[in-house]
């Protein structure tokens, strides 16, 4: 088609309905002599007629007031390709989803970059990514159950096994001879529970209810799974941030603790030496040791025999001396596993709508306060005891700060403080002996506070 | 106790209302939790010691 044919189908398209034939025909004559075409005029009319039908229908609803069904046309032609948006437009609506990527963004940085417990801060992280993204995904909703959703609800609602089982193989890494060969360790494992309680009431002060200042009083057993635990059982609204809370402090030991320690010791007292004279611990003694504490813990305090047997069921593999295998599995796969899938499954419970409130900032402070609470509390109970001791049997104050449970992590501190005061100064065994009483103290602790839970709120 | 009861009403804390059964409650949980722990602590003190005594002329592991 020659291209001087186009003005005249563009005047017969836009005249072909409103103008009269013999009008149009003028009007295209017209515009012939202005481009000089040869083309004939009847020629292009017939062109134009051709192209006005092929356009008419759209034309007519445009002209008669159609254009609302066009856009409902349109609309719905567009709805076919909106599952491509969908989720663009849900994050705009609910930008807390955001803010969560940019916390699992800074718990993962937390665990690449500085070393924060990674082991559970990344898989924590990339969780709080994973639960805040749009539609059921590995949430689920009424319809679906999501991966995520069903590792929360079988491994730690329905039963709590993830945190119970990462305790056998706590307990198969953990050695009680220098608490055997120390026993009196065990007040300090006891006094630096202070925190625990000491936070109780604080946020209780601060308006949470009692259930949820409980579960975050257990932040300071500085014992991730005990928090789990305790928090599960007493169905705290803040499960999610007393978990992070848990992990983060502990990984912050380093930095908590000599803080705290400095604040209630003096230069003398930090340097005060304590030999170490390991008392001979017999095999039968290692072999009973888990299982009369497990006795003990039942019977006082029922409500911890699940974590305290577990974990004597851990450290009864490794002292048994005829289970090597079984003890590495503990120590090794078994504890990795775990711990691969407690992270992810945790994260259940940083959905944003739960997560992202004051009371999760609260939380975190007070799982501060818990932590230098329970370390002044270990700190001074030492301090008092050596008001009764003999000046050659005094206790450096900084092994009762030991009492809390962060193992080993508290124990190194202690000793890297000691050697910073003096450096012929070691006190890793007493701070040892301590640290794994604090295991059993917090262990306690969480029973304790779940017996009492259990009478008040039946 | 009375002071708590004539306070409380007009403390309104950052998480809201405070129950004063609650800070009772809080109170005493502190108090047996620590008794608890101590129990359970000198407990096993007792039974390390025990154990040490009884077994201890065996050889060093």
């Amino acid at each position: 088609m020659n291209i001087q044919i186009f003005p005249l189908l563009a005047v017969g398209c836009l005249n072909w309905l409103e103008m009269d034939k013999a009008f149009l025909y003028n009007r295209m004559c017209f515009y012939r002599e202005k481009i000089s075409s040869k083309i004939s005029v009847s020629r292009a009319l017939i062109a134009a007629r051709a192209l006005c039908e092929k356009c008419r229908s759209q034309f007519l609803l445009h002209c008669t007031g159609g254009g609302e069904k066009l856009a409902k046309e349109r609309k719905k032609q567009l709805n076919e390709f909106s599952f491509l948006i969908d989720g663009a437009k849900y994050i705009i609506d609910n930008p807390k989803m955001a803010v969560m990527w940019v916390i699992g963004g800074l718990l993962i940085w937390l665990a690449i970059k500085k070393d924060f417990e990674p082991a559970l801060l990344l898989p924590m992280g990339f969780g709080a990514i994973l639960v805040n993204l749009p539609l059921p995904g590995v949430v689920g909703d009424d319809s679906v159950t999501g991966i995520v959703q069903w590792l929360y609800h079988v491994g730690i609602e329905a039963s709590e096994a993830m945190p119970l089982l990462l305790f056998v193989g706590i307990g198969a890494m953990i050695d009680f001879g220098p608490l055997l060969s120390n026993p009196r360790m065990l007040l300090f494992g006891g006094a630096a529970q202070f925190g625990i309680f000491f936070t109780v009431v604080m946020a209780v002060l601060l308006g949470f209810p009692l259930e949820d200042a409980m579960s975050a009083g257990v932040i300071g057993a500085a014992d991730g799974p005990t928090s789990i635990m305790v928090a599960q059982r007493l169905h705290s609204n803040y499960f999610g941030a007393i978990t992070v809370a848990a992990y983060s402090y502990m990984a912050l030991v380093p930095i908590i603790q000599p803080m705290a320690i400095k604040l209630v010791t003096t230069k003398h007292e930090r340097q005060i030496r304590m030999p170490y004279n390991p008392a001979n611990v017999s095999k039968t003694t290692r072999i009973l040791f888990p299982i009369i504490v497990t006795i003990i813990a039942g019977l006082i305090a029922p409500d911890s025999v699940a974590l305290v047997g577990f974990l004597m069921f851990g450290n009864l593999i490794r002292e048994s001396g005829c289970l090597d295998n079984l003890m590495q599995t503990a120590q090794g796969p078994l504890a990795n596993l775990i711990t691969i899938f407690l992270g992810i499954t945790i994260s259940f419970q940083m959905r944003a709508e739960a997560f992202l409130s004051w009371g999760t900032i609260l939380i975190m402070c007070l799982g501060l306060v818990a932590f230098v609470v329970d370390t002044i509390g270990g700190v001074l109970f030492a301090k008092l005891l050596n008001l009764f001791l003999p000046k050659d049997k005094k206790i450096n104050p900084m092994v009762g700060g030991a009492g809390i449970s962060a193992f080993p992590m508290s124990a190194r501190v202690i000793q890297k403080m000691a050697l910073k005061e003096d450096n012929q100064n070691h006190l890793l065994m007493h701070a040892v002996g301590a640290n794994v009483a604090g295991q059993i103290g917090s262990v306690v602790a969480g029973g304790i506070i779940l017996s009492l839970a259990g009478m008040w709120f039946k | 106790m009375n002071l708590i009861s004539v306070l409380l009403p007009a403390f309104k804390s950052a998480m809201g209302e405070v129950s004063q059964l609650d800070i009772s409650r809080s109170l005493e949980l502190m108090g047996k939790g620590m008794l608890g722990i101590l129990v359970v602590m000198v407990l096993i003190f007792l039974v390390i010691k025990g154990l040490n005594t009884v077994t201890g002329s065996k050889k060093k592991d």
